[in-house]
């Protein structure tokens, strides 16, 4: 298997119309190998010949739920299951049980929205985060270059070492870059504890953050303070 | 444990009215009897009056006119018995009653009965003077009591007096405790028919009837507040499954529109409708959302995830994700919160706080498309959050703002969808209210009061 299109899919789903859109969709995002079924016994015979790499299951099935047939293939293999369901209920049994399920769906749903979850729940399974390492990014802030690799600022000041506090409020800040991240966040990000009653050592480190990344730090023109609710970064620029 | 003592005095206190009033009432008649009596004895002779009555001429004796009828009127009889035992003198003397007497009779009839006929006497100076009165018309008793008694008699009748009351009052005390015994069943049984409980009291003793009222309430309550369950239940499943059903070919349209959406071969004008034919679906699907949440928390049917957690945090989140969705360029969104509310945490479910309050937020936008500024103020007073969100826009209708701060049918449907109507559930869910107004000028302002701990 070189990536996740190489992936057989198995669709189980009463509804044919669905099948066939939700089919057509896959092929069409680049999925070759797609084989489906109505109910759980058809299901069940596919899951034990065919030997899919992927699960899309639909939770009210004619013969039985998707639950249930969850626990029989993961008895058999350890593919990923993608429940799709129609009823809020069954949000909080996939919460609240931890039936296991790689993730959930509820119907109505945009292709684009199962496609992406169906790479990222393939890709945990198929591409772990040890293959799928990629460094950490360089990016820069006007004319100042920053290097999430080596933790290390380069600008026209000078070059400049973040400490593990500053790393994680920036890193934490690019994640979210061109939006707003609440001090709550932050602090929880670096502290691991919400806002209150670190507002002060928060200030401390955006203000020693500016002297580093900011031409102007009295005047910031890249970390933003977005007044009562936390920070932004904005004009990150990729060379 | 009150109401037995309550119960029990009553009981002692009638009894002893009931005996006072006994009392009272024998003495009143003892004392006109007696007096009466009293009366009648001061018109008639005694048997001494009549014996002076008889006076001795020369070996003659004659009773005065005034006693002679007396006897008569009462048809009774009179006779002298000389000192030999011969009868001396009579006046209507029965023919059975003998002529001479020995010593032995005179004894005998000087107390009771002469020949079945009552008899007085009254010794006279020349033997003993006899009145009979008819056969059968008088009762004669001896009483004869030990001088001890009569002696002790300012003791013993207080004595026996006392101890009637106590026996009373004893007795008083057994049937109260009876009464409460047979009060306390029905007592829990009302209690549990209050509390929607099956009553079954055994329907014995003089309450009885109370207690099969009471049971033939508590079976008739149960059938109704479960007959009342079901129409609930009923209905709630009944939208849960209108929207499950919806669901599936919802999807199959959106997720149709979504691939024509990207469909390179299509023109641009398609594509267009394509979005359009999305975002509609997206608006359904909320919809339903909406129906299924309403519809469950109307009927306390949905799962609430309580945990205590921050507020402020939560609100700055939900500002900062709106503002990061960048859903309106022409709407401003500023965030106060009072020093002393940082730290306030609420007990319940944060999703469904965090949805109310979103609500209301994207209520302002949606009622306001020309934009306005909205602010969002939290601050704490006393054990209660009050969470504000304030705009200066067109404010709410008259009929919309009547119906959201006065509900009367729980799911009721306008331009202004369920959001609000979702606000004021979730609230209600946490105990805290959400009130609704309209500011002068223009804008409006809802305000959540929540329970919280600083």
């Amino acid at each position: 298997m070189n990536d996740i299109f190489d992936c057989k899919l198995l669709l189980v789903d009463d509804e044919p119309e669905l099948r066939r859109m939700v089919g057509s969709m896959l092929r069409q995002s680049g999925f070759k190998k797609i084989i489906s079924a109505a109910d759980c016994s058809h299901a069940r015979l596919l899951f034990t010949s065919e030997k899919p790499d992927g699960v899309i299951l639909d939770v009210s099935l004619p013969d039985g739920d998707g639950f249930s047939l969850m626990r029989e293939f993961r008895s058999i293999s350890g593919a990923p299951v993608l429940f799709l369901s129609a009823r809020d209920e069954d949000e909080n049994r996939l919460l609240g049980l931890g039936l296991g399920a790689d993730d959930y769906i509820t119907k109505p749903f945009l292709p684009r929205e199962l496609i992406l979850r169906l790479h990222a729940v393939l890709n945990r399974t198929y591409f772990p985060v040890v293959l799928n390492q990629k460094e950490k990014p360089v990016f820069y802030l006007g004319k100042t270059m920053i290097d999430l690799n080596s933790g290390s600022i380069t600008s026209v000041k000078g070059t400049f070492t973040l400490t593990a506090k500053e790393y994680a409020l920036l890193e934490k800040l690019f994640d979210n870059k061109e939006k707003i991240v609440t001090g709550d966040s932050l602090c929880l990000a670096a502290w691991g504890d919400p806002l209150y009653g670190y507002e002060n050592t928060l200030m401390v480190h955006i203000r020693r953050l500016r002297e580093k990344i900011e031409p102007e730090p009295s005047d910031p023109e890249f970390l933003i303070t977005v007044r009562g609710l936390g920070y932004k970064l904005v004009g990150v620029t990729s060379s | 444990m009150k109401s037995l003592v309550k119960i029990l005095s009553r009981y002692v206190l009638s009894a002893a009215a009931t005996a006072i009033i006994l009392l009272i009432i024998n003495f009143t008649v003892l004392t006109v009897w007696l007096y009466q009596s009293a009366s009648e004895y001061g018109k008639n002779y005694t048997v001494a009056q009549m014996a002076e009555e008889l006076t001795e001429s020369e070996g003659r004796y004659s009773l005065s006119e005034s006693v002679a009828r007396e006897l008569k009127n009462k048809q009774q009889w009179a006779m002298l018995i000389d000192e030999k035992g011969a009868v001396a003198w009579s006046t209507d003397l029965p023919s059975d009653v003998p002529l001479y007497y020995k010593l032995t009779e005179v004894a005998g009839l000087s107390r009771w009965y002469l020949k079945d006929y009552p008899v007085k006497v009254w010794q006279h100076e020349n033997g003993l003077f006899v009145v009979g009165s008819p056969k059968n018309s008088m009762w004669k008793i001896g009483l004869e009591l030990p001088m001890k008694l009569v002696n002790n008699s300012e003791i013993l009748i207080p004595a026996l007096l006392i101890l009637n009351l106590i026996t009373a009052v004893l007795l008083a005390l057994l049937f109260g405790y009876r009464l409460f015994l047979a009060l306390k069943k029905l007592t829990t049984g009302i209690e549990d028919l209050a509390r929607m409980q099956p009553v079954a009291l055994p329907a014995q003793g003089i309450l009885g009837d109370l207690a099969t009222g009471i049971n033939h309430a508590s079976a008739q309550l149960i059938r109704q507040e479960s007959a009342l369950n079901k129409r609930d239940n009923a209905r709630t499943t009944w939208i849960a499954g209108i929207s499950h059903d919806i669901r599936t070919p919802l999807s199959v349209i959106m997720g149709y529109a979504g691939q024509m959406e990207e469909d390179n071969t299509l023109n641009k004008k398609q594509q267009e409708l394509a979005v359009t034919i999305r975002i509609q679906c997206q608006k359904i699907k909320a919809l339903i959302n909406d129906l299924n949440l309403t519809s469950k928390l109307e009927y306390d049917m949905q799962p609430i995830r309580k945990e205590e957690f921050l507020l402020a945090p939560l609100i700055r989140s939900i500002v900062a994700e709106l503002l990061n969705s960048n859903c309106s360029p022409r709407h401003t969104l500023s965030l106060s919160i009072d020093e002393n509310a940082q730290n306030i945490s609420i007990t319940g479910d944060s999703q469904l706080i965090k949805r109310a309050i979103t609500n209301i937020i994207l209520n302002s936008i949606r009622h306001n498309p020309g934009g306005c500024d909205i602010t969002i103020q939290l601050n704490a007073e006393s054990g209660t959050t009050f969470l504000s969100v304030t705009d200066n826009g067109t404010g709410f209708p008259v009929q919309t703002l009547k119906r959201l701060n006065h509900p009367r049918e729980p799911m009721e449907l306008d331009n202004h969808g369920l959001g609000l109507t979702i606000v004021r559930q979730i609230l209600k869910a946490h105990n805290g209210t959400a009130s609704f107004s309209n500011l002068t000028g223009s804008g409006c302002r809802v305000t959540l009061a929540l329970p919280g701990k600083p």
